[in-house]
């Protein structure tokens, strides 16, 4: 049997090693090749990421991935890890999300989440603007994705603004808007390095999180054998290939970047991260605890 | 049977729904829904049915479809176009298919603005094809024109296809962009050269205007004053970095509302009737492009692509004869699928062969753009036809074929150029640092 | 059949309008989020009134365009045909064009169904994606009984309504 799995992306992004062919290989290799999984990439089977949890669910694909951020409604609490600060300092985002999978679970109705990770941290994407402090940013234009992004830009004092991840190239060049706030990875998938000038880590400013899904009637109908090779593949360690995988690329793209000689790092120390936490936290609690979640993101973060 | 044959079978069948006469929409959505249905049950078939019918009808980059209608519809109604193409006329009226040339330049200058061949396409032909047809053009040459023109709206920067290319392949938009250039004003010189040469060969074609002394010129130009002062401004707010090529269409339409207003040339029952008739044009746009995009996951799942490109690899051909070869399979495809959706179906495929041969992947990039263009206007389905059909209901779609049949060779022979030429498109690029 | 015809015009008169003033709307939306972002207070959620107006805006007209002959076909060997064979494309194909429409219906219903399950709404506003998929079964509703009606017209009257134009259309 060869389920599909739809992605969005083309098929040299990092999600095709990372978790197609990792998938493929282990159960293909479990099932003496009875079970196999083949990518198809592009938005072939329908585009953009939106839509791809609804796809799996009507069976249009097997498999896919996708971010909750797009449909953040669907994902009120497993947006909480998004937020600025969820992630403690030393724990990696997939094992926070599977340490609570008991009360992300149910925002996955008619499906399985076959691995759900985070990606780099976020950080500040920048045209000719060097940002150091919340005054840096205050009153300037910034490209935010979802609702959180963008209380979180307000709460920073900037203006944020919505656009199609594909427009952003073209406005960051024109200046219709002076930077992003978003992961690192976006300097390489969206040639943003070519636009940008500086770019500030250090800042809590949330991350990104993605999950993969399998159809619950696709699992339902394999043999035995078939259900108990997809049980070994999935969950904690195919999220951490993931979530490792991204934690690469991202890497690759900022280096590649700065060697570049385009962009301008700058690192934040802990005192200046300390000036945007200040401002940013009270919208993650608040976010929580809006949607019922206080107690899950303090135990997220260890309280 | 193979997932493959059933693919061929399907575009036979829409070939011959097309023959007969069923609407080029309905045709696609029931060779789409029954392919997927086929290769991957009815389920799936309805899913994709209803997700690809909700996505493109809320996609926040399609609005500027409505949009640029709404703004040529309005700026018809209060003659604006009228007086931009009084002045074109006593300006370069008396040369032959001065104002067809004159169009192919404005598309230039419309897909300067807009990344989108559809726009370009949909704009002008609101415009440029009744003024055309007053000073009694032929509409075999103002609607090849519009057609053919609108494309350049993908190959002059911005262009969606090359932001499409660069992320699927990795390459440098910016690179990308400028290779785009000097290809860009070579078709367009090759459009209006193609424009002379129809006139002089049936002079019928594009009627000599009266030569015109400088003060009718000017008083012209005076006339033509407002629309150009929106398009100008719609433009520097691009580029100023006020507004995107998306909003700018907004902009653009508000501005001809609010002149057409103030001069008193519109009241509030035609900006009405205006917008009733840009929502019947945009329901014929959006429900081509939401069928094409049922032919495409259907072509996906029936793995032809990849099994041309096995077959290719197969071959072994020398470098030449694989990029003509692969060139030629844009081409056929083009017959049938709607530009972007090809190229998300086929780069998977087809870049790594390139790459592996040692093709540069930027002039790949602009000699697949251009074959894009000529998908666009090539029977059976030509999306940029079928837009200048949908704004010039009363133009049979053969005499739209004909019209732009000398235009498809002049991009043909544009190819031919770039393709001997690589120089053409790589020298600008070459000169960014990097 | 008259009876049904005028019921008919007037539906699809209406859905165009709504599609009309939605248009309008996403104009006048885009516009003050323009000149608010250019002083620095954008309108809060934009995007997302202005991708669920398209949604009115696309299937608003969608009715009018079939009653007006809207839809492109390709007409290049419609001569070289016998005429009662035309006749009978053009009843097939309102035909089609009804289950395909109908179809769309039927399938977004489906999935708005989903949207409930999930409760999926736009980002910043907050506007249920199910409202615009019932919106757009609507007109793909009165869109599908056009055609049907079309086509009894076309089959059992040979009265071809595209040629005769809609009550509430004026020329511009
Ligand atoms: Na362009
Ligand atoms: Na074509």
């Amino acid at each position: 049997k060869e389920l599909k799995y739809a992605s969005f992306t083309p098929p040299q992004h990092t999600v095709t090693a990372a978790v197609i062919d990792k998938m493929n290989d282990e159960l293909s290799g479990a099932t003496g090749g009875e079970l196999t999984v083949r990518g198809y990439f592009g938005g072939e089977l329908g585009a953009g990421p939106a839509e791809q949890y609804v796809r799996v669910l009507q069976g249009v694909a097997d498999l896919s991935w996708g971010l909750p951020g797009y449909t953040s409604s669907q994902f009120p609490k497993t947006m909480i890890v998004e937020m600025p600060g969820a992630v403690p300092e030393g724990k990696t985002g997939y094992d926070l999300i599977w340490d609570n999978i008991d009360a992300l679970k149910e925002e996955f109705p008619g499906t399985i989440p076959v691995a759900l990770w985070t990606s780099e941290p976020n950080a500040f994407i920048m045209k000719d603007v060097a940002v150091h402090s919340p005054e840096d940013i205050a009153g300037l234009k910034i490209r935010v994705a979802g609702s959180t992004a963008a209380e979180v830009a307000a709460a920073l004092g900037a203006t944020p603004v919505q656009m199609p991840m594909t427009e952003v190239y073209n406005a960051l060049q024109t200046g219709l808007i002076d930077g992003v706030i978003s992961g690192v990875s976006t300097l390489s998938d969206f040639k943003l390095e070519e636009v940008a000038t500086h770019i500030t880590t250090g800042a809590p400013l949330g991350r990104l999180t993605f999950f993969t899904v399998l159809n619950q009637s696709t699992y339902d109908g394999l043999s035995d054998d078939e259900k108990a090779a997809m049980d070994a593949v999935i969950g904690r360690d195919l999220s951490k290939s993931a979530e490792d995988a991204w934690n690469a690329t991202a890497d690759e793209a900022l280096s590649s970047a700065v060697d570049s000689g385009s962009v301008e790092l700058i690192e934040l120390s802990d005192d200046e991260a300390k000036a945007f936490a200040d401002l940013v936290e009270p919208v993650s609690m608040s976010y929580a605890e809006s949607i019922g979640g206080g107690d899950l993101l303090k135990s997220m973060m260890g309280e | 049977m193979s997932a493959a044959a059933v693919g061929l079978i399907g575009l036979a069948i829409l070939l011959v729904l097309l023959i007969i006469r069923i609407p080029v929409a309905i045709a696609m959505f029931v060779v789409g829904w029954c392919g997927i249905a086929a290769l991957n049950g009815i389920k799936a078939a309805n899913g994709l049915l209803a997700s690809e019918t909700f996505t493109l009808a809320s996609s926040g980059e399609l609005v500027v479809v409505p949009l640029f209608i709404l703004m040529g519809n309005v700026a018809s109604v209060t003659g604006m176009s009228r007086r931009l193409y009084d002045a074109a006329y006593a300006i370069i009226g008396s040369i032959r298919g001065g104002l067809a040339s004159a169009t192919v330049v404005g598309c230039g200058g419309f897909a300067a603005l807009s990344g989108s061949s559809v726009a370009s396409a949909l704009t002008m032909g609101k415009v440029a094809l009744a003024e055309m047809n007053r000073f009694k053009y032929d509409d075999r040459l103002s609607t090849g024109v519009v057609a053919a023109g609108g494309t350049l709206g993908i190959l002059i920067p911005p262009s969606t296809g090359f932001v499409i290319y660069a992320i699927l392949t990795e390459q440098s938009i910016g690179r990308l962009f400028l290779a785009g250039v000097v290809p860009g004003l070579l078709l367009l010189g090759c459009f209006v050269l193609t424009v002379t040469l129809i006139c002089f060969i049936r002079p019928a074609f594009g009627p000599t205007g009266p030569r015109t002394s400088m003060s009718e010129k000017a008083r012209a130009l005076v006339g033509a004053g407002p629309i150009v002062g929106v398009i100008v401004l719609t433009i520097g707010g691009i580029y100023g970095g006020l507004f995107s090529p998306t909003e700018a269409a907004a902009v653009g339409a508000g501005l001809v509302i609010l002149i057409g207003f103030v001069s008193r040339t519109l009241s509030l029952r035609d900006l009405w009737v205006a917008s009733r008739q840009s929502v019947v044009t945009t329901a014929t746009v959006m429900l081509i492009l939401i069928a094409a995009h049922m032919i495409n996951p259907f072509l996906a799942l029936s793995h032809i692509p990849s099994a041309v490109g096995e077959f290719l690899i197969s071959l072994n051909l020398p470098v030449v004869g694989t990029l003509m070869i692969i060139l030629a399979v844009y081409l056929v495809l083009g017959c049938f699928l709607e530009g972007f959706a090809m190229l998300v179906l086929t780069l998977p495929i087809f870049f790594p062969i390139i790459t592996q041969l040692g093709i540069d992947p930027i002039w790949f990039g602009v000699l697949v753009v251009l074959t894009l263009e000529m998908g666009l206007i090539s029977p059976p389905v030509g999306i940029n036809v079928f837009i200048v059909k949908s704004v010039a209901s009363d133009v049979p779609l053969s005499r739209i074929f004909v019209g732009v049949l000398p235009f498809w060779c002049a991009m043909l022979v544009t190819l031919a150029i770039l393709v001997a030429f690589p120089q053409i498109t790589l020298f600008l690029p070459s000169t960014m640092i990097q | 059949m008259e009876a049904l015809r005028k019921i008919a015009d007037g539906l699809i008169g209406l859905s165009a309008a709504i599609g009309s003033l939605g248009l309008l709307v996403v104009v006048g939306v885009i516009l003050v989020d323009v000149i608010g972002r250019a002083f620095g207070s954008p309108l809060f959620g934009s995007q997302d009134m202005v991708t669920m107006g398209m949604v009115i805006i696309v299937f608003g007209g969608m009715a009018l365009c079939d009653r007006t002959g809207g839809h492109v076909a390709v007409d290049v060997f419609e001569n070289h045909f016998p005429r009662g064979f035309n006749r009978a494309v053009d009843v097939i194909a309102a035909l089609l064009g009804a289950i395909i429409f109908f179809g769309i219906a039927w399938t977004i219903w489906e999935s708005s169904q989903i949207s409930r399950m999930l409760n999926l709404s736009t980002n910043l506003l907050r506007l249920p994606k199910a409202w615009f998929q019932w919106a757009l079964m609507g007109f793909a509703i009165v869109t599908a009984l056009g055609m049907l009606l079309r086509a009894a017209e076309l089959a059992f009257r040979g009265r071809d309504i595209r040629g005769e134009s809609h009550s509430g259309e004026e020329p511009l």
